[in-house]
Order: structure tokens, then C-alpha cells, then sequence
């Protein structure tokens, strides 16, 4: 039995070991479970070959499930989705420990169901086959409503329902894209199959391929889903509604993988399945992702909830996330994978954060706390840490994703020179340049307010029987592994970026070729018009012989 | 005496001769045939910086930045483990020491004329393929040219002697923020070498933003005070600001040139010239300029450094004056070659330098605070630095650099002396006769001395360096500016008087001092506030300095603070010019005599600002044949293309003439007489007359045709305001719209109105579900007759075609 498999069984196995057992333990055991998937999928990522090499790993076809229409439970991994999978292990055990003291009801049903959450993760990044990625992606949806509806704040029926519904919506039209893609295919070859890596050879078979028509509605279509779950501008509105309502340790999944699960989407089976479709995409895309980026940072300047603007910059974020990947080089699309790792670690931490200031004051209103750092000088410390990586502090993780992000668009210009000539420009890079001063001005001014200035506690625990304590251990040994991670990859990137490099060049493969035809089509549709027009000045000025 | 002076003009301009003549001498002959080339006409691009070596044997520089990092690290560990004692102070000032040690090695034994590239390890590094423009090479790498050295000798240097100095200043929050404190300053000497030593622009960047880092976590040292934080917040995105025009220059460079390593870009730079004269080349140098405005405090970004004096002393000292703020000027003369590629650049930070300088010299001159005019001192002196640079003379903006840092650094220092002995006291019209208190002599002579640097009087190191940017602003036949010669000149004066007016209103005139809010004496036991730990002890010194610089005082100054009894009576007495001893001896107040490591470093400082000259000495008395710090400049990046640090023949035989004079002469004469008369008008107005100043401020107040200036000079031209209104409110209002139509609009109407449409379908259907068997008997007729028609219309269509 391969660790992939076991990586996938484990969760489950320790969720019914979860549900099985006493109330008391239920934590401890879904903590160790998880602590295990997470060295195990370490021990898999030090067996893991594909580091340099951009195959998949294993590469087996994989037991048929429903043989009549090629559904395959193909598992593997490439260096790309090794590393959401870990950031998927290394991010959940911490999520759990960080609920210990905020879940008091009902805790097995609760880790029971962040177990089966792990697990559909990994599933979703593990699965080669569409329809195996589809029932990962769409069974993330379960645990997170019940985490939201159950454990939430008081408008958490609302938060779950509209996070559910959202959605789901959106991912039932990826759904209707991936079958279109194999129906296609089925009648061009005769053969049914639902392999990621077949869809993709045949949207991309000049032959019997899928047309560039049918490329832009496919994209579309696929993005659809994926836009939603990133989320982009116009369909964001679950996203800080959830997160306001969801318990820390469900927002901290949300925010850290689950949102990646859009952005893994898009990379992993958007991109490569339709390049025609997201050249002529991409420019509707990237507004969307400027507007994302300078609107909630706006956005997040007012509000007053420290929770719901930590909520917003993720809209901010994932704008550079995906801006660097629709740039369709390498730069940008190395920045934007690790925009998703770094995004996940900084900004998870920060929702840990916040929750251990919930856990105390009950209240995560900007206008009642103030100046903590007076109170709790080692959770001010680790605050003040994750804002300037969440701000892209070189040195620290959230630089390298995006300052790569913005130089990959500044770089798509329409120049052969890098081997991927692009549709975006310097324009798009500028002013995704601007979310760098509104994005420091917003997460500075949140700091000035929660951390700095002089001590302002609610009045009913300004005097409380029992003071207010700084973070304990159990506190510090979360946020101490974050802290590590983001430092490491803010210092030593190189290694990952390394590794990326051939996968990236995997799902641009058909890029370069796309852009070309995209801008050829573009001259020849306007020197087309020139030419109607000066024909007709001909028609016009001398009859014809 | 005429004729004694001509002498010694004639002296410098040999000196300058020679200055020129070394530099060429020294370096490679590429750079010879450069200068022959450069004799005439435009400035073509000159093939003048050597390939770097490649020195992996030199990899123990990289302690230069390790040590610095690894005090840090101590500190943070003396932090979490609240070390009650001074050892942050000591492990910062060792590795500093260290560290310095380290850049005088290299500068012993590196050959001048030779860059070498000290690869350390890989940061953002990774390639996809072969050839150029395939790969980013953000590497952890070290490149050491005499630049990066001449930079490194200061900023370490600096920061030994301001570690030692605030290891004594701060030493009453021992146990408090004192580990902190030294956390703060370990970080920016770790990023300010990696700013000055990095050996690509992603390198740079890093440090870049770190020493914004750390002045944003000095700057809010005090993070109670809600001023402070505000500053803090304000320097960060002030450098934010500048910072995207940076990292939109590295992008635009590595498109344009293929690499943001500094050597291989150098080598496309003098191979390639100006690449097909795109119009994103051109618009590189304007891109890094933003950068460096913004770092270095110039127009439009400067706003930023007068408030961040609410960072303790030694902060403002070595941060604030001597080293950071000098980065825009280190990456502009790093960058060098790409500018001098677009004369259009070079005369806009000409423009810039010339017009900060003079901006800021006019509201340093009605300020009270202090620190606050030495800040603003430091911007307009700043702004001399660019427009050195923008004229030309890269020699003159890194020698005036070099000898800012040290008198400034000593200013800052000095002030942060009185400060401390005064409990915060920072007004200049509460305090005066300082050099007559017992304990305060050395601060009041080497503040002196400092003052005298920074006024340019004539024969000290910073009236050499600022003549040097002058003269080429007037002369320099390729980018001179003599507008901007004469506005400097202006501004030389303005300096004069307000440095002057600070110290003889401090340090001169009758015994008068009236101490800060803070009267917290750390000798007293019975102080209350000294057990008051909520308020740092600085806190209501800056509260009260705050005030006194902005409207408090605005309207009256002869307004007395309410608080004191002893205080209010003394600052009248102070208006008045008379009865100041009396005042100090009711007051139970006892100056906190600054001892050994303050009085220390003011004294080393003082020297290092005079050794400073030593260049030009050395050269006036024929002693070098060469301004070593010109030899300096001439051998790196700043000096390709150059007129000034090539080409002998190029000054001697432009022979400016001006006034009936020599050129040179008549810059020294004038800018003499300006720096004298400068000295005299604030001797008469502040020391000689004291009272006539105030009536004639008075007076100017009362009369409606010049009110607006003295008013608007204090309120600093109203730059914040119009930033405020401007950018901040624009941007606030915008939020609070954004957020109305998120909720409103695209949450409740889009989102939510879909939301509503099925159970509304369901509600339209609705009757047809009510249950009563005519109802569904009905409903089934209904949609039969529908498929019928359907199918009918289907066959119809189908027929008709």
C-alpha cells in the first residue's frame, strides 16, 4: 500500500477512531492522527523522485471505477501538488491544537469532520483523473458547511448556506466542462477516459483537438468553479461572510488550502486543457484580479472587524495569485504557486492569531482592543510577524510569491525574449504595484490599531475576575512552526522555486504557440479591417475593370 | 587677506585639478580612453567598469551581514527570556565593531579598480532554460566595489559609535524595551549591508525594504504613544510608495537589459547602450528615482522624516541622518550608468535635490523642536546630495554624504544629550546657556562643531563637500544648472542661520533651562514617575515637543506652559532674555549629566567629523595628490561617464569665469559670505538681541500681507494637510464606497437577489400544488396542451423547411 493511499486512509481511520471514542480524548486523538499524516506525507515527500523532473509520481493507471466511462481512481502527485499536500498536513494538525480551548461542544463530530476534511484535500490534490479531483473538491464542501453551521458565530446558518450554495453552483459548471472535454473526446477518439492528462492531449490535438471557440467556453466554464472557490471579485461575497462566522481552526483551513484548491484548479486543469480559451480569457481575468486586489484592499482600510479584513486581503491576495498565473510565463506562474504556499502560511496564521485574541476577549472589534502588545507582548510579536509577511517583506515568505507574481505580468508583454510571450504587460504589473502600498497601509494600520498605541480592553474584561494572560505554551508551539516556515521559505525559496520549474513548464507547454496564434489572429482580424476598408475606398474611387 | 584667500582658492582649485587627474591616472586605461571620449560632445557610454571577479575565497564578508544577524538573534533571545541587563548593547556593539573591522580589511586589500562578486548563496534564483533572459538570479551575493566600501566604512563605523552612545542613552529601559531597542538596530545594520553590499537589485530590494523595517520598528520604539505609531505607520508606506518604483525598475531593467546582476548589467549597459530606445528604458532611471525619493526623504515623499524623530535619539542619529536615508543617494550612484543615459533624468533629480533643499531649509528655520529642524536639516541637506548627483558630480553628492554622516550623526547625538539631561526638553526657547552647566561643556563645543560643519562654514569637511556639488552645478558643461547653483547657494545661507539659531539660543546666552515633562530623574527613588511603567520615560517629552513645535505655539510665543509653576515663569523669562538663572534654582531640577559613553562618542564624532575634511586637507597642503574619497568614487559604477572623476584636462581647460573671478574662486567667496552672513543674522536675531527677534516676529504676525509666511513656514507649508486631503481621504472615502457596494450592491442585490429567484419560481408555481384534485386535473391539461403545441410547432417548422 502506497503512502498516497495511506495519506488518504489514515484521516478516515482516525476519524472513526475520533467518533469512537470518549469525548475528553477526541482532540488528542484527532491531533496525533493528523500529526502522523503530516510525518507521513513528509516521509512521502523525501521518497518523492519528480522533484526535478516535473513527472507525476506514481505514475500508474490506477484501478478503473465505472470502466464504461474511463473514470480511473488515478492517484499521483507532481512537485506542485506535493507541496499543497503538505502545506494541507503541516496546516491541519496546528488548525486542530489551535481549536483545543475555542470547541467545547460536540468536539468528536468536530474533528471528526476536519479528519474527513483532510482527507478530501488530499484527495482533490492527489487525484489525476478530473472526476476524482471533482469528488475531492466537491467533498470539501461538507465537512467546511458543518464546521461553519455547527461551530460558528451567530449568523453561521447564513455563512454555511450561502458558502455551500455558492459554491457548489459555481463547481457544477466546471463539472458540465470537464464532460463536455470528454464527451469531445470520445467521439474524436472512440475512447473514454477522464485522466487529467488525456483530457488534455486531446483539447490540445491540432487534429481532432477541441476548437478555439470551444477553448474559450471550456475556459470559461471551467473557471467558472474555480473563480468561485479562489474566490475572484464579483463572486468573493461568501468568502467574508464565512470566515467571520467559521471557528478559528475551520477558517484557518479555509483561508490556508481550501481557497487553493481554486488556484490548484486552475493550474491544474484549466490552463493546460485550454490554452486558446484562457489567451483570450486571460486580459478578463487579470481586470478581475486588479480589481480584487485594489478594491478589498479598500475594502479592508475600513472595516472594523479584524477578522472580516484579514478575510477581505485574502480577496486582495489570491488577486496576485492568480495575476501571476494568467501571466502564462514562468516567472509569474512561479510566483503564483508559491503565492499559494506562502498565502496559506501567513495568512492561516494570522486567523490563529486573531483566534486566540476571540479566545480571550470574546470580541474581534478593532474599536474595543487596542495595544496589546502592552498585554500580550509574544502574541504582538507573532502578529506583528505574520502582517509584514502577509505585507511581502523580503525575507520573509510573502515576498517571493509576490514580487514574482507582479514581475511574471510585467513580463507577459508580447516579447518572445523570456520563451513565453504573454497577453498581459506592464500595465497590469503597475497597477497590481499599487495593492503593495494599500496593502501595507491597511495591515499597518490594523497593526497600529490591535497591537500598538496605548491599551484598550472591553470593559467587561478590563476588570475581570481573571486577567487576561499572555499566549501559553500550547500557543506558541502553533504559531512557533508557522513562524519557521515562513522565515525558511522567505530565506531559502530557491529549492522550491527549482522544483516548480519543470511543472510549470508542463502546464504551459502549449502556451507559447497560443499566444502567437492569439496575436496572429488579432493583426489579421485588424489588418483584415484595414484592408475591407481600403478595398472599399477602392470600390469607391475607381470602377472596376 | 584677499590675497590670502585667492591663494588658498587657487589651492582648491588645484586640488580639484588633481582630484580629477588621480582618478583618471588610477583606474584602467578603459576608463582613460573613456574620458578621451568623453572630452566632447554628448556623454556617450564609456566602457569604464571592469567585468567582476569572482572571489568565493572572500566568503567571509558575508560575516559583515552575519555578525549584525546574529546580534539580532541575541537580542530577540534576551527579548523572550527578559534578560534584565546590558548584554543586547554589548553583543550589537562587538558584532558592529567586528564588522567594521571586516570592511577596513577588505578596503586594505582589495585592488581599487577591481569589482569583485562574493557569491554567498542562492535567494530567488531559478532558470528555465539557456540564454538570456531565462533565468532570475536573485542570489545572496556580495558585490564589493570602492562605492560599496566607502558606504560600508561609514554606516558600520557609525554604527559602532551610536550602539555605544545608546547603550548609555537607553540604559533606563534596561529590562524594558532595552533588548528591543538593540533588536531594532542589529536589523537595520543587517539590511542597510545588504542594501549597500548586495550584488543584484532583488539583493538590494531586500535590504531595501529591511531598513524600512526597521526604522518602522524603531520609529514606533514607543508603542504606547499613538504619535509614534502614526509615524511609524507613516514611514513605512511613505517608503512603500517609493519602493514600487523600484521594483517596477527592477522589472524594467531585467526586461530591458536581461539581468538585475550588477555586473553582467553593467557590461549590457556599456555594450547595448540605450536598447532600441524604447520608451520603458527611458522610463527606468525615473522609476528608481521614486525609490530613491522616497527612502531619502525627497520631494514629494519627504514628510515622513520629520516625524519619525519620535524614534529615540541614536534612531534619529544613524538611521534618520547619517546612514539610511542615504540609500536613495547610494542606488542613484550605484545606478549611475543608467542615468547618465538620460540627461532628462539627471536634471530632474537636480531639479528635486535643489528644490527639497531649499523647501526644507525654509521650514527648519521656523521650527523649535530641535531634532525637528536637524531633521529637516537633513532633508535639505539630502536634497544637496541629489543635486550633486543630478549635475554631475557623483564625487561631490558621496563625499557630502560621507561628511553629513558624521556631523549630523553628531548633531543628532548631541540633542539627544540635552534631551536626556533635560528630561525630554527639547524647545529651544526653554533651554539656553548650555555650555555653562556643569556636565554639558563637551556637548556644547562638539555640538558646535557640528553646527559649524552643517553651516558650511568655510575650511570644514562639509563646506568642501558642498562646494564641490555647487561648482558643478554652475559649471559643469555637460549637466550644470546654474539656477539650481544659485538656489543652493540661497539655501547655504538658510542653513546657516537656523543651525545657528539653535545653538545660540541653547548653548550661548545667559544659564536658562526649563526641563521636559518628563521629570523623571532616574537617581530619584521618590519620583513619582519613575515607578509609572505604563508611560516610557521619553513618552512625555515627545508629547510635549509635539506640541511645541506645532500650533501650541504658533500664535504666542510667549505662551507658558500651564503645567509649571517654576516652568512658565522661566519660559518668559526665557522670551525675555533675562532672569534665567534664577529660574533653574527654584525647580529642584538637576540635569542628568551625560558621563563617559555619550561624552565619548560626541568627542570621536567631533574628531571623525573634522578627519572628514582630511581628503581635501591632505590635498590642499599638497600632502595626496588625490581626494582619496574622489579616487574612491571614481573607481565604481558612479563614475562611468563622468566628467568630474575623469578626464584632467576636462576642468582645467573649461576655465569658468564668474563675477570678474575665477569660477572656483568666486564660489568660495560666495558661498563665504553667504554661510557668514547666515551666522551673523542668527547671532544678532538670537543671541546679540533676543528680544528684537521676537518682536519682529511679533510685528510680522500683525500684519496681514506677511502673516502667511512665518504661519505657513511652521505649519510646514500645509504638506501634510494636502496629503491628507488629497490621497488619504480620497482613498478612505473610496474604502467606505467600495464596502457600501460590496455589501449592498453585490452581496445584496446580485448575490442575495439570485438567492431569491428559485424560492420565488417556487412561490409562482405554487398554485398550481394546492392540493384540490381540479387544481393538478387542471395543471395536467395545461401542460399537455403545452407539449402538444410544441410538438406541433416543431412538425410546422420541420414541414416549412
Amino acid at each position: 500500500m502506497s503512502i498516497g493511499v495511506m495519506l488518504l486512509a489514515l484521516p478516515i481511520l482516525t476519524m472513526i477512531a475520533v467518533i469512537a471514542s470518549p469525548e475528553k480524548s477526541a482532540k488528542w486523538i484527532a491531533f496525533g492522527g493528523s500529526s502522523l499524516v503530516f510525518l507521513l506525507s513528509v516521509i512521502w515527500a523525501v521518497q518523492f523522485p519528480g522533484w526535478h523532473t516535473g513527472a507525476f509520481w506514481p505514475d500508474e493507471p490506477g484501478a478503473g471505477v465505472m470502466t464504461r466511462f474511463g473514470v480511473s481512481l488515478q492517484l499521483g502527485v507532481d512537485s506542485v501538488s506535493m507541496m499543497l499536500i503538505l502545506l494541507t498536513t503541516f496546516l491541519t494538525p496546528l488548525a486542530i491544537l489551535g481549536s483545543f480551548k475555542s470547541i467545547t461542544t460536540r468536539e468528536r463530530e468536530y474533528y471528526g469532520w476536519f479528519l474527513v476534511l483532510l482527507a478530501a484535500m488530499q484527495l482533490a490534490f492527489m487525484s489525476r483523473d478530473a472526476i476524482l479531483f471533482y469528488v475531492g473538491y466537491e467533498f470539501t464542501l461538507a465537512p467546511m458547511f458543518f464546521l461553519i453551521s455547527i461551530w460558528g458565530g451567530p449568523e453561521r446558518r447564513a455563512a454555511g448556506i450561502k458558502f455551500f450554495l455558492f459554491t457548489f453552483l459555481g463547481s457544477v459548471i466546471t463539472l458540465a466542462a470537464i464532460v463536455y472535454v470528454a464527451v469531445q473526446a470520445f467521439e474524436a477518439t472512440g475512447v473514454w477516459s477522464f485522466r487529467i492528462a488525456d483530457l488534455v492531449a486531446f483539447a490540445n490535438d491540432p487534429d481532432v483537438g477541441l476548437t478555439s471557440a470551444q477553448q474559450y467556453w471550456v475556459f470559461g466554464a471551467l473557471m467558472a468553479g474555480f473563480a468561485v472557490k479562489t474566490p475572484f471579485f464579483p463572486v468573493h461575497t461568501w468568502l467574508p461572510l464565512a470566515h467571520d462566522q467559521a471557528p478559528t481552526g475551520g477558517s484557518v483551513i479555509l483561508a490556508g488550502t481550501l481557497l487553493k484548491l481554486g488556484t490548484y484548479g486552475a493550474y491544474r486543469i484549466a490552463v493546460p486543457m485550454a490554452p486558446d480559451g484562457g489567451v483570450a480569457l486571460c486580459t478578463f481575468f487579470a481586470v478581475l484580479c486588479l480589481l480584487a486586489i485594489i478594491n478589498m484592499a479598500l475594502v479592508c482600510w475600513v472595516q472594523r472587524d479584524v477578522k472580516k479584513l484579514i478575510a477581505y486581503s485574502s480577496v486582495s491576495h489570491m488577486g496576485f495569485a492568480m495575476l501571476g498565473l494568467f501571466s502564462f510565463n514562468m516567472i509569474g506562474v512561479e510566483g503564483s504557486v508559491m503565492y499559494m504556499i506562502n498565502h496559506g502560511l501567513s495568512t492561516g496564521a494570522l486567523f490563529l492569531c486573531i483566534g486566540m485574541i476571540y479566545e480571550r476577549y470574546h470580541t474581534k472589534d478593532m474599536e474595543e482592543l487596542g495595544g496589546l502588545a502592552k498585554r500580550m507582548p509574544v502574541w504582538a510579536f507573532f502578529m506583528v510577524f505574520f502582517t509584514l509577511s502577509s505585507v511581502g517583506l523580503p525575507g520573509l515568505n510573502g515576498f517571493v510569491g509576490e514580487f514574482l507574481c507582479l514581475f511574471g505580468a510585467y513580463t507577459a508583454a508580447h516579447d518572445a525574449a523570456t520563451g513565453y510571450p504573454g497577453v498581459l504587460g506592464p500595465w497590469f504589473a503597475v497597477i497590481g504595484a499599487i495593492g503593495l502600498i494599500v496593502g501595507a497601509m491597511y495591515l499597518l494600520i490594523m497593526l497600529g490599531k490591535l497591537v500598538w498605541g496605548p491599551l484598550r480592553e472591553p470593559h467587561a474584561h478590563g476588570h475581570a475576575h481573571e486577567p487576561i494572560k499572555d499566549l501559553g505554551f500550547r500557543e506558541i508551539a502553533i504559531l512557533t512552526p508557522l513562524a519557521a516556515a515562513c522565515l525558511w521559505i522567505g530565506l531559502q525559496p530557491s529549492p522550491m522555486l527549482r522544483a516548480i520549474v519543470p511543472s510549470a513548464k508542463g502546464v504551459l507547454v502549449n502556451y507559447p504557440a497560443a499566444v502567437e496564434r492569439y496575436h496572429a489572429e488579432r493583426a489579421a482580424s485588424q489588418l483584415g479591417s484595414t484592408l475591407v476598408k481600403s478595398n472599399d475606398d477602392a470600390a469607391t474611387k475607381e470602377p472596376l475593370p | 587677506m584677499s590675497a590670502l584667500l585667492h591663494t588658498i582658492c587657487e589651492m582648491s582649485i588645484a586640488a580639484l585639478g588633481a582630484t580629477s587627474a588621480g582618478a583618471g591616472t588610477g583606474a584602467s586605461t578603459a576608463l582613460s580612453t573613456a574620458a578621451a571620449s568623453l572630452g566632447a560632445g554628448p556623454v556617450p557610454v564609456a566602457h569604464g567598469i571592469l567585468p567582476a571577479l569572482v572571489r568565493p575565497d572572500l566568503a567571509w564578508a558575508g560575516w559583515i551581514i552575519g555578525l549584525p544577524a546574529i546580534s539580532a538573534i541575541i537580542c530577540g533571545l534576551c527579548c523572550a527570556l527578559r534578560i534584565r541587563n546590558k548584554l543586547p548593547a554589548l553583543s550589537t556593539v562587538v558584532s558592529f565593531a567586528v564588522a567594521f573591522a571586516m570592511v577596513l580589511w577588505l578596503y586594505r586589500t582589495l585592488d581599487p579598480a577591481q569589482p569583485v562578486v562574493i557569491p554567498l548563496f542562492e535567494w530567488i534564483a531559478f532558470a528555465w532554460g539557456d540564454g538570456p533572459r531565462h533565468d532570475l538570479g536573485g542570489h545572496f551575493a556580495l558585490y564589493v566595489d570602492q562605492l560599496t566600501l566607502l558606504w560600508m566604512l561609514f554606516v558600520t563605523g557609525l554604527g559602532t559609535l551610536i550602539a555605544i552612545y545608546a547603550s548609555e542613552y537607553m540604559e533606563s529601559d534596561v529590562g524594558k524595551g532595552y533588548a528591543r531597542f538593540f533588536f531594532g538596530v542589529s536589523i537595520f545594520i543587517v539590511a542597510m549591508a545588504s542594501l549597500v553590499m548586495a550584488d543584484n537589485l532583488v539583493f538590494l530590494y531586500l535590504g531595501w525594504e529591511g531598513v524600512g523595517l526597521a526604522s518602522y520598528l524603531l520609529i514606533g520604539y514607543y508603542y504606547t504613544k499613538p504619535s509614534a505609531v502614526a509615524a511609524a505607520k507613516k514611514a513605512f508606506i511613505m517608503n512603500r510608495v517609493g519602493d514600487l518604483g523600484l521594483a517596477i525598475g527592477i522589472f524594467l531593467i531585467w526586461t530591458n537589459y536581461g539581468s538585475v546582476e550588477y555586473s553582467a548589467l553593467f557590461q549590457a549597459i556599456q555594450s547595448v547602450g540605450d536598447p532600441a530606445g524604447g520608451w520603458d528604458a527611458s522610463l527606468i532611471p525615473f522609476c528608481l528615482m521614486l525609490g530613491a525619493f522616497g527612502k531619502s526623504a525627497q520631494l514629494p515623499l519627504y514628510v515622513w522624516l520629520p516625524d519619525a524623530m519620535e524614534g529615540p535619539t541614536p534612531v534619529s542619529a544613524l538611521i534618520h541622518a547619517a546612514t539610511m536615508v542615504t540609500a536613495g543617494v547610494y542606488l542613484i550612484a550605484r545606478m549611475y550608468p543608467l542615468f547618465m543615459l538620460h540627461p532628462d533624468a539627471l536634471a530632474t533629480v537636480a531639479w528635486i535635490g535643489g528644490l527639497t533643499a531649499l523647501l526644507a531649509a525654509t521650514i527648519g528655520m521656523a521650527q523649535y523642536d530641535i531634532k525637528r529642524i536637524f531633521a529637516y536639516s537633513t532633508v535639505s541637506q539630502l536634497g544637496y546630495m541629489f543635486l550633486g548627483l543630478g549635475v554631475g558630480s557623483t564625487f561631490g553628492a558621496c563625499y557630502h554624504t560621507f561628511t553629513h554622516a558624521f556631523f549630523k550623526a553628531l548633531l543628532f547625538l548631541a540633542s539627544g544629550a540635552i534631551m536626556h539631561g533635560f528630561a525630554g526638553q527639547l524647545d529651544l526657547r526653554r533651554l539656553s546657556g548650555l555650555r555653562r552647566v556643569p556636565g554639558f561643556t563637551i556637548v556644547s563645543w562638539t555640538m558646535l562643531i557640528g553646527c559649524l560643519w552643517l553651516a558650511a562654514f568655510p575650511f570644514s569637511a562639509g563646506f568642501f563637500s558642498k562646494d564641490e556639488i555647487l561648482a558643478a552645478a554652475m559649471f559643469d558643461p555637460h549637466h550644470g544648472q546654474p539656477i539650481l547653483a544659485w538656489m543652493g547657494l540661497a539655501t547655504a545661507g538658510l542653513t546657516s542661520y537656523y543651525t545657528f539659531r539653535v545653538w545660540f539660543r541653547v548653548c550661548a546666552g545667559p544659564v536658562m533651562f526649563v526641563p521636559g515633562d518628563d521629570q523623571h530623574d532616574p537617581h530619584d527613588p521618590h519620583d513619582p514617575h519613575g515607578q509609572h511603567d505604563q508611560h516610557d520615560p521619553h513618552d512625555a517629552a515627545h508629547d510635549d515637543h509635539a506640541h511645541g513645535s506645532n500650533a501650541a505655539h504658533a500664535a504666542d510665543a510667549h505662551g507658558g506652559h500651564g503645567g509649571h509653576g517654576v516652568a512658565s515663569a522661566s519660559a518668559a523669562g526665557a522670551a525675555h532674555g533675562h532672569g534665567g538663572l534664577v529660574a533653574h534654582a527654584g525647580s529642584g531640577f538637576h540635569p542628568h549629566a551625560p558621563r563617559f559613553a555619550i561624552n565619548g562618542v560626541l568627542l570621536a564624532l567631533a574628531i571623525g567629523a573634522v578627519l572628514a575634511g582630511l581628503p581635501t586637507y591632505l590635498v590642499l597642503s599638497g600632502q595626496a595628490s588625490e581626494n582619496w574619497i574622489a579616487s574612491m568614487v571614481g573607481h565604481s559604477s558612479a563614475a562611468l561617464g563622468v566628467p568630474h572623476a575623469e578626464g584632467a584636462g576636462d576642468a582645467a581647460h573649461a576655465h569658468p569665469h564668474m563675477l570678474g573671478m575665477d569660477g572656483h574662486t568666486a564660489m568660495f567667496v560666495l558661498s563665504t559670505i553667504v554661510g557668514l552672513t547666515g551666522i551673523a543674522i542668527a547671532w544678532f536675531l538670537h543671541l546679540g538681541n533676543r528680544r528684537f527677534a521676537d518682536r519682529l516676529r511679533g510685528s510680522m504676525l500683525r500684519r496681514g500681507w506677511i502673516r502667511w509666511l512665518p504661519t505657513a513656514m511652521e505649519h510646514k507649508w500645509y504638506v501634510d494637510e494636502i496629503y491628507h486631503a488629497c490621497f488619504r481621504m480620497p482613498a478612505w472615502v473610496g474604502g467606505h464606497l467600495m464596502h457600501f457596494l460590496d455589501r449592498h450592491f453585490i452581496d445584496g442585490l446580485l448575490v442575495n437577489g439570485a438567492g431569491r429567484i428559485p424560492p420565488l419560481l417556487g412561490r409562482l408555481f405554487q398554485p398550481l400544488y394546492n392540493g384540490v384534485l381540479q387544481g393538478y386535473a387542471t395543471t395536467m391539461a395545461g401542460a399537455v396542451a403545452l407539449i402538444l403545441a410544441w410538438i406541433v410547432w416543431k412538425w410546422v417548422a420541420g414541414g416549412a423547411a
